[in-house]
């Protein structure tokens, strides 16, 4: 029984294959280093992070991805994934900003229930040009990275997050799920 | 990646009895048996005796079925039916397992023959001091007293419709010994009289299924994060370790540094004059 937090927390299996972790992610919110699995308000998620990617060849360019997989609630998520925010070309030693954001950071806002929301950082093999899907819901991570020819991640990172005065997801819903 | 549901949930059943065996399937199918985890409850406490363990799919088959099926005969029919479907419950436990006992009134196994009929009306019912150990627990002494006056009414007809059926089932219930507060569940719910008993019945196993979601997500979650943490405190360990080291290394290269340096004169300064 895998003891990753990603497979344990369904990551892996909801929005990912299982992958070899090969680099060192670093996501920062608010000068507080994010770890992984743990829970955090939206108001301490409403600006975009400070992502790090730790090396020593600033060839190398990444794409992350950062998706929540449990939109609109967890127990009803017909809109998994939606895209949260994508960046492109980003250089090794360096952080998101130097790189093309193709989708603007979406302040993460769940109404129901306790959302995931997943960092995926993917190696390029070459400067590539990335577009824009034309929604964000129903986002599909695997396809993307098939398509733009990324293939495995070589890291990823979550957080949960609830409602600013949530209350653990407890709250009744009717059958159709969203409030 | 997938494996077919029956493998996956046949690795599941096989966990608690042979986890030696199973461990290596686990590991294996792993990725797979994680996926399919997050669309089925993880399992649910269930009584030390090797059980085989339905999946919600079944359970959900079973209502439907026996909703479609049902006329409000008595059951030795689906009783038949029921211990054909399920050859490898335990006795033990009155051919019943927790997820059909949990599965309500409708779906639970009759193991009464038709002749403990006639004994109904002399029964009473003075179940709540022996309810079974189960994973939810009820208040049945208020439902009780609401079982009581019924029992009295009790008749074949079908003008009380599924009170009428409802009633063998938690008295029978007595007689088996466990089940009986599943007849409880039905009836609980004061606002549940007037519904159809069917839609009723569904609308309760929708709300627990996804309670049961809800409470492995939760699990999931917590078991995350905690492993996270694990991983960190090894981490930030090892890295602890590694610094003290090089800087008691440090220090004592200092230290013999400075030695040295002792022993051999200094050059200092001479003034101009």
């Amino acid at each position: 029984m895998s003891r990753d937090p990603l497979v344990v927390g369904n990551v892996i299996g909801d929005v990912l294959d299982p992958f070899v972790k090969s680099t060192t992610l670093r996501v920062i919110y608010n000068n507080k280093e994010l770890t992984n699995g743990s829970e955090l308000k939206p108001s301490a998620v409403e600006n975009e992070p400070r992502v790090e990617i730790r090396g020593r060849d600033m060839r190398n360019l990444y794409t992350l991805v950062m998706v929540d997989p449990d939109a609109p609630s967890p127990s009803n998520p017909t809109e998994r994934e939606h895209l949260h925010w994508l960046v492109t070309n980003i250089p090794e030693t360096k952080n998101a900003s130097f790189g093309n954001e193709i989708v603007c950071y979406e302040s993460p806002r769940p109404t129901a229930g306790i959302h995931r929301f997943v960092f995926v950082l993917f190696r390029q093999s070459i400067r590539e040009t990335i577009y824009a899907p034309g929604w964000r819901q129903n986002f599909n991570t695997r396809e993307f990275a098939a398509l733009y020819n990324l293939g495995d991640p070589v890291a990823a990172m979550f957080f949960n997050c609830q409602r600013e005065n949530g209350c653990g997801g407890r709250r009744y819903q009717s059958v159709s799920g969203w409030t | 990646m997938r494996l077919p549901e029956q493998d996956n949930h046949q690795t599941k059943n096989s966990r608690t009895d042979h986890r030696s065996s199973s461990s290596s399937n686990m590991v294996s199918s792993s990725s797979s048996s994680k996926s399919s985890l997050s669309s089925k409850p993880p399992p649910v406490l269930i009584p030390p005796t090797t059980i085989r363990r339905r999946t919600v799919d079944e359970v959900w088959n079973d209502i439907s079925l026996t909703t479609l099926h049902h006329e409000r005969l008595l059951i030795p029919l689906h009783h038949q039916s029921y211990h054909h479907h399920h050859p490898a419950s335990s006795p033990s436990f009155k051919g019943m397992i927790l997820q059909d006992f949990l599965a309500g009134p409708l779906n639970r196994p009759r193991t009464i023959s038709p002749h403990a009929f006639e004994e109904l009306p002399l029964l009473p019912p003075p179940l709540s001091p022996t309810l079974p150990q189960t994973a939810l627990s009820l208040n049945s002494g208020m439902e009780f007293e609401y079982l009581r006056p019924r029992a009295d009414s009790h008749s074949n007809s079908s003008s009380n419709g599924q009170n009428a059926y409802f009633i063998p089932s938690a008295i029978s219930g007595a007689i088996d010994g466990p089940p009986s507060p599943t007849a409880l569940f039905s009836l609980c719910s004061k606002n549940r009289l007037p519904e159809n008993s069917a839609v009723g019945a569904d609308r309760y196993h929708r709300r627990m299924i996804k309670n049961r979601e809800s409470a492995a997500r939760s699990r999931a979650r917590k078991q995350a994060y905690t492993n996270e943490l694990e991983l960190e405190v090894s981490r930030l360990k090892q890295e602890n370790a590694k610094l003290k080291k090089q800087y008691e290394e440090l220090r004592s290269a200092v230290a013999a540094q400075q030695l040295k340096s002792y022993n051999t004169l200094q050059r200092s300064s001479t003034a101009p004059f």
